[in-house]
């Protein structure tokens, strides 16, 4: 292939590295105004008034709302999301009204003017306790919500969805394991901290349309989901998304665009710009939802691994129209990447007066790893096998089954441990780099699909210039993934067009076609089908009308190089910009017109699971599988970790831009070790305590390992090119690969997230005084639901 | 965040008139804090009063017997020059680990002292060298050792009007040493801990930053310390002492207890240092 699998450079790249891309918070419009939230500062309170008339007496404010101006429902799988509370906050932060002002530092003035009368009541600060039989109920009217059938809500409870997952015969398979195991872990909330904040201007016009500018990752779906909660229709209703500055599943759905819309109701013609505050970033926008775990696990001695029965509980936060679908995610990859014939799982998605839960990078995946493959570990140890080659004993392969019972057609984890565990020496000792320190290796694995509706569409535009030139149209967004450099690369390949005469244009529902959702590591695959197809529909014009010019059937004809040229006489050819408007005739007339080809794409043949067993013959487009390994030095004293090196190897399918995809599951690695060793959004009683860089830290240049990166490629058949998607799964395993490290060297076993120097001293001197070697969650250990 | 007055004077002595004459007026230097302190409305100032236009504040003096690090010479100015370096090591070590190379741009030595946080980056090392802060003063100019220079969190040794004009240390024979901080990362972040453990002409000095209300020396440690060798034993037994002088408080970046430890590490490791280099 000439274009697909080479590292050429990011087509965005100079906009990006000169500043000279515009993103939302960058846009002045005239007659703009800006927007300031009041919000908040309880957990769980009625609002028993609010008194705007103050504020608006202040000079410059335009206007004020309230959530009685938008009591509607809206929400992406359950209509359980407020804009802005109407009669309860369910969170500290949570918006209870905007200000629309001339400036931003007046609308900031005004919302300190704004008197909200609240009644505290108890709040549920934690999942666990959120799911007794006492609990106070966070969303009451839980039953009348609207969701996706897909979903189980139980109403009376705060359980937004209990995903269930059935296979085999549990009770017999604990009955033939020799041992069985039980370990808990816990993952703690964290932020994404996109580099961008979250922005979005939005304007009606008088005629009633309404036009939304905003950093987000999904204009079709913020279309969507503000047409239906604010009853436009969707010819009415423009979405913009410029440029993102990082996304992460922070700017999936819909986030701020609701709260500032009825402030553009009621000022028609001014744009109304909201951005966040990094402060805001960290509550306001999504969170990464926290996850208690508890595996128990049926073994044979041998090492094959019988059965296993899990409970998930998500601390969902006070919304979950987007965490329900985590909760259904992690049912399907139950037990991570391996052949287990007995699984009994629950996953329950809870609704806690926390910050919302919704997409984070990896989707449930590095949540549910970091006890699945610690568990792993765990069991390797006492049945005194190589924790390596435990995993390839259970791995998932081809003939074998998944957790959901689909047969296991397409698998390459078994390269990919093998190569990962080579790549880091993984059985050699390594020499400490001094006195008090210690070195060891973790290794780990994961697995991920999409997780994404079983219909989702995509489409592609293409349209040729008369010079040769070419537009792409999508709406896929480039994130910073990559998507825009490799859809052209796809795109090139097909048509055999050079890619540095390709422009792309994305982000405009008024202008690109249909793309769902940039999200669940899908672009590559979904958009990139769109794409391929586009172009091979606009190349079966282009041979249509070269083999009128030509005098050659079109199976006898190809594109090459801006040509369409004549197999087996390649000097016979035209350009592919001279047929780009039609062929002229030898008589002056013209055939055909411009060659537009257009692409449509559903992943095929994916279908809804059975809801009572979670059981389903192919619930997703494809499995991506990986394995990592980790060499890690501990300075025994301190607690603190350093990573040294970190192999990654996955099965991508076929790597369609070399240096893009290095990049991608570097970052990946760098994600998870931040969330390894440092992050963690601290909740007090619901009130965040370290919603700043100051006391939030994510990983600096300092803090690089030396990253081994190893792809494999066995086709996905459905993909493009036989690409399949990596962007989330390469963050799966680096974590739990820290923690086996440490338990490695020490034999120490930390079961919470993150392992900071105190938390690891702290089992480390505690080991020393008493013995103890695991060291679980700090709640109760037993957690039963019926 | 409320308006304020911006001064900009060239010379000292309007500087300090201006601080008599204006309620709620402040010095801003590097702004670093400051800055960060008036958006987060921590401070509500009516006048702010910029000294960087007094162009001798900007001076590092080498002489004989010391250097001299005038007030508004940034962190990373200092932290390159050969002179600092080649005295003062522990300083430059830990002006390296203030806040990140942007913020060193701006930041400097004289405000991080007078902003007097517990966790001053630069103070333990000042501490061990027993410098001198130089002020300018409405009544003669004055020098404060260091060791007096913090009184509490964010309350320093100034009178209304006086102004840091800069830090001299003396030279030494000899210093062996280490700075050492904790923190939950390693590059740009706050002190969980932080140690400046030295020996200085032979004496053995020790200061902690981030356990008490200030930055302060160990000085019981020190003078059990005294003439001793540095045996596995001794060492030991100054880390127990060490422990006993010093408050810390659990936060969101540590427990008292985890502090505590690093208290004792500190002495251990640095003590360590000293006997095997």
């Amino acid at each position: 292939m000439k274009y697909v699998g080479k590292s050429i450079d990011r087509v965005d790249g100079v906009k990006k590295v000169t500043g000279d891309l515009k993103y939302v918070d960058d846009l002045k419009l005239s007659k703009m105004l800006y927007a300031a939230v009041k919000r908040s500062p309880h957990a769980h309170a009625l609002i028993k008034n609010i008194d705007v008339s103050k504020a608006l007496e202040l000079e410059g404010v335009k206007a004020i709302k309230t959530g009685k101006d938008v009591p509607q429902r809206a929400g992406l799988y359950l209509e359980d999301k407020y804009f802005m509370a109407v009669d309860r906050a369910r969170y500290i932060g949570e918006a209870v009204a905007v200000v629309a002002a001339i400036t931003q530092e007046i609308a900031f003035e005004a919302v300190k003017l704004i008197e909200v009368e609240y009644e505290v009541i108890p709040a549920v600060t934690n999942a666990l306790d959120a799911l007794k039989a006492d609990a106070p109920l966070i969303h009451p009217q839980l039953e009348e919500y609207y969701h996706a059938s897909i979903f189980h809500p139980v109403p009376g409870t705060n359980i937004s969805n209990h995903y269930k997952l059935r296979k085999g015969n549990i009770e017999k398979g604990f009955e033939e394991a020799d041992f069985v195991y039980e370990y808990n872990f816990y993952v703690p909330h964290v932020q994404h901290v996109p580099i961008e904040n979250h922005s979005a201007i939005a304007q009606m016009d008088r005629d009633g349309s309404l036009t939304v500018w905003a950093s987000c990752q999904s204009p079709y779906a913020v279309r969507q989901a503000l047409s239906v909660a604010f009853n436009i229709p969707l010819n009415k209703l423009r979405v913009l998304s410029p440029a993102v500055g990082g996304g992460f599943g922070s700017k999936a759905g819909t986030t701020l665009e609701g709260v500032i819309i009825p402030l553009a109701m009621e000022l028609r013609g001014h744009p109304i710009k909201l951005t966040f505050s990094r402060e805001d970033e960290f509550v306001n926008a999504f969170v990464r939802q926290g996850l208690h775990s508890k595996f128990k696990t049926g073994v044979n001695k041998n090492g094959k691994i019988i059965a296993i029965k899990n409970q998930y509980v998500w601390d969902g936060g006070a919304f979950n129209e987007y965490g329900v679908n985590i909760s259904k995610a992690a049912g399907f990859a139950a037990v991570g990447p391996y052949d287990v014939e007995h699984i009994w799982a629950d996953s329950y998605c809870v609704y806690t007066n926390h910050p919302v839960g919704g997409p984070y990078r990896g989707f449930g995946m590095s949540e549910i790893h970091y006890g699945i493959e610690q568990n792993m570990d765990i069991i390797a140890d006492k049945l005194g096998i190589d924790p390596v080659e435990f995993r390839r004993i259970n791995a998932q392969k081809e003939g074998g089954r998944t957790a959901t019972d689909s047969y296991i057609t397409n698998c390459g984890f078994l390269e990919c441990i093998d190569n990962a565990a080579d790549a880091i020496d993984f059985n050699k000792v390594e020499t400490p780099s001094g006195k008090y320190k210690l070195r060891g290796k973790g290794f780990a694995g994961g697995m991920k699909a999409p997780s994404m509706p079983t219909n989702v569409a995509s489409s592609a535009i293409v349209r040729l210039n008369e010079d040769g030139t070419v537009y792409l149209m999508s709406s896929a967004q480039d994130i910073g993934q990559g998507s825009d450099t490799v859809l052209i690369q796809m795109a090139a390949e097909t048509l055999s067009i050079n890619p540095d005469k390709f422009t792309i244009k994305t982000g405009d529902t008024d202008h690109t076609p249909y793309e769902w959702q940039t999200v669940a590591s899908r672009i590559t695959y979904c958009a990139g089908n769109a794409v391929v197809k586009a172009c091979e529909d606009a190349k079966g014009q282009l041979l249509d009308l070269a083999s009128i010019k030509l005098g050659f059937h079109k199976d006898d004809l190809m594109l090459e190089d801006g040509y369409v040229k004549a197999k087996f006489y390649p000097e016979k050819k035209v350009a592919i910009g001279d047929l780009a408007l039609g062929l002229t005739m030898p008589d002056g007339s013209g055939v055909h017109g411009p060659i537009i080809g257009r692409g449509s794409f559903i992943p095929p043949n994916t279908m809804n699971f059975d809801l009572e067993t979670g059981l389903g013959v192919n619930p997703v487009a494809f499995w991506t599988y990986g394995a990592q390994g980790v060499d890690i030095e501990l300075d025994t004293d301190t607690g603190e970790i350093k990573v040294l090196r970190v192999s990654s190897s996955f099965d991508v399918g076929q790597v369609v831009n070399p240096i893009l995809l290095e990049g991608q599951l570097e970052g990946a690695i760098v994600q998870s070790l931040g969330t390894a060793l440092f992050e963690e959004l601290m909740l007090k009683d619901g009130k965040p305590v370290n919603n700043s860089f100051v006391d939030y830290k994510i990983p600096t240049a300092d803090d690089m390992p030396e990253m081994i990166i190893i792809p494999v490629e066995n086709p996905e058949k459905t993909g493009p090119y036989g690409a399949r998607g990596v962007a989330e799964p390469a963050m799966i395993p680096t974590a739990p690969a820290i923690a086996n490290a440490i338990y490695s060297m020490t034999g120490v076993r930390i079961a919470t997230m993150p392992l900071t120097p105190e938390r690891v001293k702290k089992a480390l001197k505690e080991n020393k005084e008493t013995g103890r070697t695991y060291f679980g969650v700090d709640s109760d250990y037993e957690f039963h639901i019926k | 965040m409320k308006n304020f007055d911006y001064y900009k004077p060239d010379t000292l002595k309007e500087a300090s008139e201006l601080l008599l004459k204006l309620d709620k007026s402040y010095i801003i230097n590097g702004g670093t804090d400051v800055v960060v302190r008036l958006r987060n409305e921590l401070m509500e100032p009516d006048a702010l009063i910029n000294i960087k236009e007094i162009k001798s504040l900007h001076e590092i003096i080498e002489e004989e017997e010391s250097i001299t690090v005038g007030a508004c010479v940034t962190m990373n100015e200092m932290a390159h020059h050969k002179a600092v370096i080649h005295d003062f090591g522990i300083l430059v070590d830990a002006v390296h680990y203030a806040g990140s190379g942007q913020v060193r741009n701006l930041a400097t030595m004289a405000g991080n002292i007078c902003n007097a946080s517990p966790l001053a980056d630069s103070a333990t090392p000042l501490l061990v060298y027993d410098a001198k802060v130089l002020v300018y003063s409405p009544n003669g100019d004055r020098e404060i050792p260091i060791t007096e220079f913090f009184k509490g969190v964010r309350k320093i040794a100034l009178e209304k009007g006086e102004i840091v004009t800069g830090v001299r240390i003396n030279k030494y024979k000899s210093v062996k040493g280490v700075f050492r901080k904790f923190s939950r990362r390693k590059e740009v972040d706050l002190s969980t801990v932080c140690s400046s453990v030295a020996s200085v002409d032979g004496e053995i000095k020790i200061a902690f930053g981030s356990v008490a209300p200030i930055p302060l020396r160990a000085y019981k440690t020190e003078e059990f310390l005294k003439d001793k060798e540095l045996t596995d034993e001794v060492i030991k037994e100054a880390s127990k002492i060490a422990r006993t002088e010093v408050s810390p408080i659990d936060d969101i970046r540590a427990s008292k207890e985890y502090r505590l430890d690093m208290v004792e590490l500190s002495v251990v490791r640095g003590l360590e240092h000293i006997r095997d280099n």
